[in-house]
């Protein structure tokens, strides 16, 4: 789920960016520090969109670094349990498949796919229905539903479902016709 | 954690987001008929963040309780399935969670699939199970595994700087090479390395990929092993992700079969190095090594010119890979011979293996003279074993059911003997090459010298 929010942080500066465009140094350097991390409580970050405020700032004692608390909105993304997300998979094998929506790696084991969808191997794996009529393999895109989140520093995981209705195949890129 | 936690406007900015997160999680609650597994994820919250300010943390406890509450009465256990009913077993570990419940689980039993992905982790059982069944699948395919190493095996690699003089047509001359050499030499610049593919290999794989499904298992680095897989496999067909590098293996400097997902009965292995196959030895083929460039050859102590300075290479129709694919192919058959009347299930294929091997050099009755040290005991000499292995009988005393005598010197009485008696007189090297070979050799290839001039010839 994605959520738009205002987060603070305090930015530790090195003084030779003191100057007119201080106020920009301190943007750039909060969206590289930020963007792309996760944090347990807020997920994953995708985009600041825009600045609150910028505090006064505190000089550091004998280094001369000054600290400066920002407030920034940004868009973060957290997946929920119980949460039906659409995801591509990446890797098919014996013990179910993996999927990215996103920032966010799931695994499907095979305990949660479908009883009659059983696994192909070959050149392309694949998880396939006895009638053929459903297949699950690289680049498919599925509908899955979070029965398990962990958020760590950089990533997140989370263990996904497709053994309930309206969960599954939403396109095979397999498909000729 | 960066946010400063005693911010007023953090705390205040974080409330917000809680709310959020509550009226959402309210959203799902409703929706969801299982009321428990909401309030598992709002402890879950909890226990990997705890730097949640106290405001917040109660504000959630208040939440919890009455859930928990909840859940304990009887009526609302009769709505939907509760996944206290049928236990989980937990059969497996990914990032920390259940694969099977999503619960939170940080031990560390079970063996890693780092290859697969690097937060994976099977049971015991549930490996046995995905054994069980994958082998039912294969065998219904008509298929065994097949464990295949890298270096002097399927390939021979060398660092740039290791390359001699002699060798420098590779590079210089690259557009004058013959086109099989050229289809099959890389050079890998981010790696600082030349790898030559052995002759047959393309060949081989593909044939085999038939018979067999396929995993590389090599003592090299991940990054090597991805990038080696590359030029053998280009279109990505042969492996898919059965790629196992040293990092991933359980035991330091040992090969296991632990991290393969197929039952021990059913794979065949293709390695030089015997020594990392300690507990699967009836599972491999060891393979002649292959080296092609100057300081593969010379790192294993051979002084010879190398095939990459003869500007010359191993035969493609009768090298070790068009050897071996023979011996696969002759397995293959043995074990799904129709002929069989026993279930297919419960074959064997290190029996298959163990009766090709005995049937090169099957009817040969062996007796050595000169080629052990004195005081060692014969039955444990490895050409001995070797013999043996091959379907030859080995024997101490000379009679008339004796073949060959094995010497390194023609002027012994066994040897005066064997010329006499018009049995074969042949050279230790006769064994070895059979076994290479799989296939007993003419005997008139090696012939044993008069003298004890044969220092050269190392016992190993
Ligand atoms: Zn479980």
């Amino acid at each position: 789920m994605f959520f738009h929010i205002v987060l603070e942080r305090n930015m530790q500066l090195h003084p030779r960016h003191f100057g007119r465009d201080l106020r920009d140094k301190i943007v750039s350097k909060l969206m590289k520090d930020v963007e792309g991390t996760c944090s347990g409580r807020h997920g994953f970050i995708v985009a600041i969109t825009g600045i609150e405020s910028v505090g006064k700032g505190l000089i550091r004692d004998g280094t001369g670094f000054v600290t400066f608390p920002v407030k920034y909105q940004c868009v973060v993304f957290r997946p929920f349990k119980g949460e039906v997300v659409e995801a591509v998979v990446t890797m098919v094998n014996k013990m179910g498949f993996f999927a990215e929506a996103g920032p966010v790696q799931i695994f499907v084991s095979n305990h949660l796919i479908p009883d009659d969808m059983e696994f192909q191997s070959g050149d392309m794996p694949n998880y396939t229905t006895s009638d053929g009529s459903v297949k699950i393999q690289k680049d498919s895109e599925v509908r899955l539903k979070i029965i398990g989140t962990r958020v760590d520093a950089t990533e997140i995981f989370c263990i996904g479902t497709i053994k309930d209705d309206f969960l599954g195949v939403i396109s095979d890129p397999g498909a000729t016709s | 954690m960066s946010l400063a936690a005693d911010s007023p406007v953090h705390s205040s900015s974080s409330d917000d987001f809680a709310a959020l997160l509550d009226a959402e999680l309210d959203i799902i609650s409703d929706a969801s008929a299982d009321i428990q597994e909401v309030a598992e994820e709002e402890e879950n919250i909890d226990v990997e963040e705890g730097d949640y300010d106290l405001k917040f943390d109660r504000a959630k406890r208040r939440k919890v309780e009455p859930y928990e509450n909840v859940a304990d009465l009887p009526s609302s256990s009769s709505q939907g399935s509760s996944p206290n009913k049928d236990e989980c077993q937990h059969p497996g570990v990914y990032a920390g969670m259940c694969m099977k419940c999503g619960i939170k689980m940080d031990d560390e039993s079970g063996v890693a699939f780092g290859y697969i992905h690097k937060n994976l982790r099977l049971a015991n059982d549930e490996i046995s199970r995905l054994r069980e069944k994958d082998l039912k699948k294969l065998l219904h395919h008509k298929k065994l595994y097949l464990v295949l190493d890298l270096d002097h095996t399927l390939l021979n690699s060398t660092r740039l700087v290791d390359l001699t003089v002699e060798e420098g047509h590779l590079i210089d001359q690259r557009g004058a090479l013959p086109d099989t050499l050229k289809r099959d030499l890389f050079r890998l610049g981010s790696m600082q390395m030349m790898t030559k593919l052995r002759p047959f290999v393309h060949t081989f794989l593909k044939s085999a990929s038939s018979m067999f499904e396929m995993y590389i298992y090599t003592m090299g680095e991940r990054p090597y092993a991805l990038e080696m897989a590359k030029l053998l496999d280009p279109g990505d067909v042969y492996f898919n992700s059965r790629i196992i590098a040293q990092g991933d293996c359980t035991q330091r400097h040992q090969k296991g079969l632990d991290i393969v997902l197929g039952q021990e009965s059913a794979v065949l292995i293709l390695d030089d190095t015997e020594a990392v196959w300690k507990k699967h030895k009836d599972n491999l083929i060891l393979m002649e090594r292959y080296h092609f460039f100057a300081s593969s050859s010379k790192h294993f102590g051979f002084n010879c010119k190398s095939l990459s300075e003869l500007r010359s290479d191993e035969s493609e129709s009768d090298g070790a890979l068009a050897t071996v694919l023979r011996v696969l192919l002759r397995i293959h058959s043995l074990f799904f011979d129709p002929g069989r009347d026993d279930n297919l299930l419960d074959r064997d294929v290190r029996q298959a293996l163990r009766t090709v091997r005995e049937e090169v050099l099957m009817g040969c009755k062996v007796v050595f003279s000169r080629v052990f040290p004195t005081n060692f005991q014969a039955e444990q000499h490895h050409l001995w074993k070797i013999a043996m292995q091959l379907g030859a009988t080995c024997s101490m005393e000379l009679d008339s059911s004796v073949t060959h005598v094995i010497s390194l010197d023609a002027g012994t009485d066994k040897s005066r003997w064997a010329v006499q008696e018009k049995k074969f007189l042949v050279h230790p090297r006769w064994i070895e090459a059979s076994n290479y070979l799989w296939k007993r050799q003419p005997e008139e290839n090696f012939p044993v010298a008069s003298t004890v001039a044969l220092l050269d010839y190392s016992l190993k």
